[in-house]
């Protein structure tokens, strides 16, 4: 067994083991990789009851869509939600990682944790990344004090804003809102107002595509309209494509590795008592 | 077409290409500023508040890059409060202008951060410190800033006049900030003021129109 | 040329009814020249459980070794089998970990929770963005054919038998039009009490 690996205990944090080797690698003329970017259009705003925010479900690795649904608005707490565009991993890991530390200070403190302190925790993550980390994101919640919506940018600046937008197709979900957000608007009102907003930047900006999410926060409550509008459907195909077993022609035969199955191998360990009462002292 | 570079506005730096001023007078101090924030040349905020609280009467006016100066000026104002806690007292603005000072200094190869701190205390009453992009502290009178600022140095050193009162003040940073917005292309909106007293801060707000007050939109 | 693109290789994985089935090729190469053909990019690592690894040869064991290390961890401490789920998770940190000195690899994730037999797929770039459709995944140097071919071939509820076809027809296709990829190739499938293992007969150029 090697060894070497017992030295590999997971510390925690960034491991920058490879980068050195890579550096050296990518300076005799290889290209870096393509990491899946969210070429996105995110958004959200500030409605009579709460906030409402809303997202497309496209993800992408260079041109190829690498996700046609995928989820890009993140859980931080019961509260609070919020929206991310750029490196796809760096918004997923700095969003859970944000959640986890939002649980942790509403565990300690023994309250709702107010919208602000997810801010300050993101825009101090980011901006000790300087930009490396790039994740846009577009915080939205409500607390004790109110609804808010911040605009998150990689270098750690944030913005309080009464709606913002965010990623490639923000321009196009920006003018929506610039011509048609008004302060107070109805939840309907709202909900359509988003919806137009990331359907500008699905149909008008090519980083961006397939559905609309929306997720509508209240004082107490919360809607997480996954799919809200499915904008692009494949189409029904009438037709379709059967091989008949066999089609394949294989080298040799196939090999079958048996696996007992869960309840057998659960049988056979216990016997057939599905509880077995255990000895105590004797 | 590599689509894998060009999603990304958002990749250059959010930065203030601002303008801001600040003026000291009897009994306090006026500061003011743009409300533009662009990335690129896409103008990702057009209602900042450059006018940030340190504490209740010290302000700072925010010019560079956006994360830069909101990281320096909640860090400081995180070390004023704990002074204030700690000695019961408020801090002068000599202080907080030096903390900012340190900061600016230390780090002025990886930051950009050109600062105003303006405020009002006991023992120096209204003060101006400007701290331009290397690190350098100095009490003014009457200070600019920004990308903006270059546009309306001329008529800054012009139209000032020492003991002006507070309103003239105020008429005075409104009209310069405006003369920064219609000629710089990273300052524009509205322009913000602050005029900090023993009592603390009264804000306003005037828009870019001849009147500075807001245009009715039809509906 | 991209470093991912050093060795060829690809990967595919396809969700079925009450079953799951993933396929990989058999070149290792460098750059043109091909040195052998029996190298399998997948790896059993529980009964219903196999990971797939894409992309440069030397971090696939590597990687192989550590995330090997981490699981035996995880299932000594917790005395019990490692699902499907956890599993992708602990792939995506140990990537994300590395996120700025990255493994030149690509994971693709099959097999069926050993419970609730609940088919899972999952794949990630190389700094651990997991994503996990209910169709298919694909990785290596011939995804963008691999991704035509599933979305053409690739249909609800297959059964086992008609999901082999499907992945098998879909790999074949794609890596014929692949210089890098190909000389063999490998199906798995996953069923509740039993794993297929075929070895599909294609091109030897």
């Amino acid at each position: 067994m090697n060894m070497e690996l017992v030295r590999n205990v997971p510390k925690g944090g960034f491991n920058f083991d490879n980068c050195k080797r890579n550096e050296m690698l990518l300076s005799s003329g290889f290209q870096h990789p393509k990491t899946v970017k969210t070429g996105t259009t995110i958004a959200g705003i500030i409605f009579k009851d709460g906030v409402i925010l809303g997202a497309d479900t496209r993800a992408t690795e260079g041109p190829i869509v690498s996700d046609k649904n995928c989820s890009k608005i993140h859980y931080l707490a019961k509260n609070m939600y919020c929206c991310g565009a750029g490196t796809a991993a760096d918004t997923e890991m700095t969003t859970d990682l944000i959640a986890s530390q939002l649980e942790m200070h509403r565990l300690n403190t023994g309250r709702q944790v107010p919208v602000v302190a997810a801010n300050t925790l993101l825009k101090q993550f980011l901006f000790r990344y300087q930009g490396h980390i790039s994740a846009a994101l577009v915080l939205g919640g409500v607390d004790k004090t109110g609804s808010y919506i911040y605009c998150i940018h990689p270098h750690g600046s944030t913005d309080k804003l009464p709606y913002a937008t965010m990623g490639s197709g923000s321009l196009a979900a920006m003018s929506v809102f610039e011509s048609r957000w008004k302060p107070d608007m109805t939840e309907e009102e709202g909900k359509l107002l988003v919806r137009d907003a990331i359907a500008a930047g699905v149909f008008n900006d090519l980083g961006s595509g397939s559905n609309i999410d929306l997720c509508v926060i209240r004082k107490d409550s919360v809607d997480y309209l996954r799919n809200y509008e499915l904008a692009n459907l494949k189409g029904k195909r009438h037709g379709d494509y059967r091989f008949k077993p066999g089609t394949t022609e294989l080298v040799g035969k196939e090999e079958i590795i048996e696996v007992v199955p869960f309840e057998a191998f659960h049988k056979k360990l216990y016997g057939d008592e599905t509880a077995e009462a255990m000895e105590v002292g004797a | 077409m590599d689509f894998s570079q060009d999603y990304g506005i958002h990749d250059n730096a959010v930065s203030t290409g601002t303008t801001i001023m600040a003026v000291e007078f009897d009994g306090g101090v006026v500061i003011g500023a743009d409300s533009r924030t662009s990335t690129g040349l896409f103008v990702a905020n057009r209602v900042t508040d450059k006018l940030t609280r340190i504490t209740d009467k010290i302000y700072c006016c925010r010019s560079g890059s956006a994360a830069d100066t909101q990281a320096i000026a909640d860090i400081v104002a995180y070390s004023l409060n704990y002074h204030e806690n700690q000695t019961g007292q408020d801090p002068l603005v000599a202080e907080a202008a030096s903390e900012f000072r340190n900061y600016c200094y230390n780090y002025r190869d990886s930051l950009l951060a050109g600062i105003i701190v303006a405020g009002w205390d006991k023992r120096n009453g209204g003060q101006v410190y400007s701290i331009p992009l290397g690190g350098m502290l100095k009490r003014e009178s009457v200070t600019i800033g920004g990308s903006g600022s270059s546009y309306i140095y001329g008529y800054v050193r012009e139209a000032y006049r020492p003991q002006m009162n507070k309103e003239d003040c105020v008429a005075f940073v409104v009209k310069a900030v405006k003369h920064a917005i219609y000629h710089d292309g990273s300052s524009g909106g509205v322009v913000r003021i602050g005029i900090i007293t023993e009592d603390g801060i009264e804000r306003r707000v005037f828009f870019n129109t001849e009147s500075g007050n807001p245009v009715e939109i039809g509906n | 040329m991209s470093i991912m693109a050093y060795n060829g290789g690809c990967l595919v994985a396809m969700r079925g009814k009450n079953c799951v089935a993933i396929a990989t090729d058999h070149r290792f190469g460098i750059q043109a020249q091909t040195i052998s053909t029996d190298f399998e990019k997948v790896f059993q690592v529980n009964p219903r459980t196999f990971l797939g690894l894409v992309g440069l040869q030397t971090d696939i064991l590597t990687v192989h070794d550590r995330i090997m290390f981490r699981k035996k961890l995880y299932e000594d401490r917790e005395n019990r089998e490692m699902t499907p789920e956890p599993f992708s998770a602990m792939i995506s940190n140990f990537l994300y970990e590395h996120r700025f000195g990255p493994y030149f690899i690509e994971p693709v994730i099959a097999g069926l929770h050993p419970k609730t037999l609940e088919p899972f797929i999952c794949n990630m770039d190389l700094i651990g963005c997991p994503n996990k459709p209910d169709d298919f995944v694909v990785a290596g140097t011939c995804s963008e054919q691999l991704y035509g071919m599933c979305e053409t071939l690739w249909k609800e509820d297959l059964e086992p038998a008609e999901l082999s076809e499907v992945i098998s027809q879909a790999i074949v296709s794609a890596f014929d039009r692949d210089a890098i990829s190909g000389w063999g190739a490998t199906v798995y499938i996953i069923e509740k009490d039993k794993i297929t293992k075929k070895q599909i007969k294609t091109r030897m150029d």
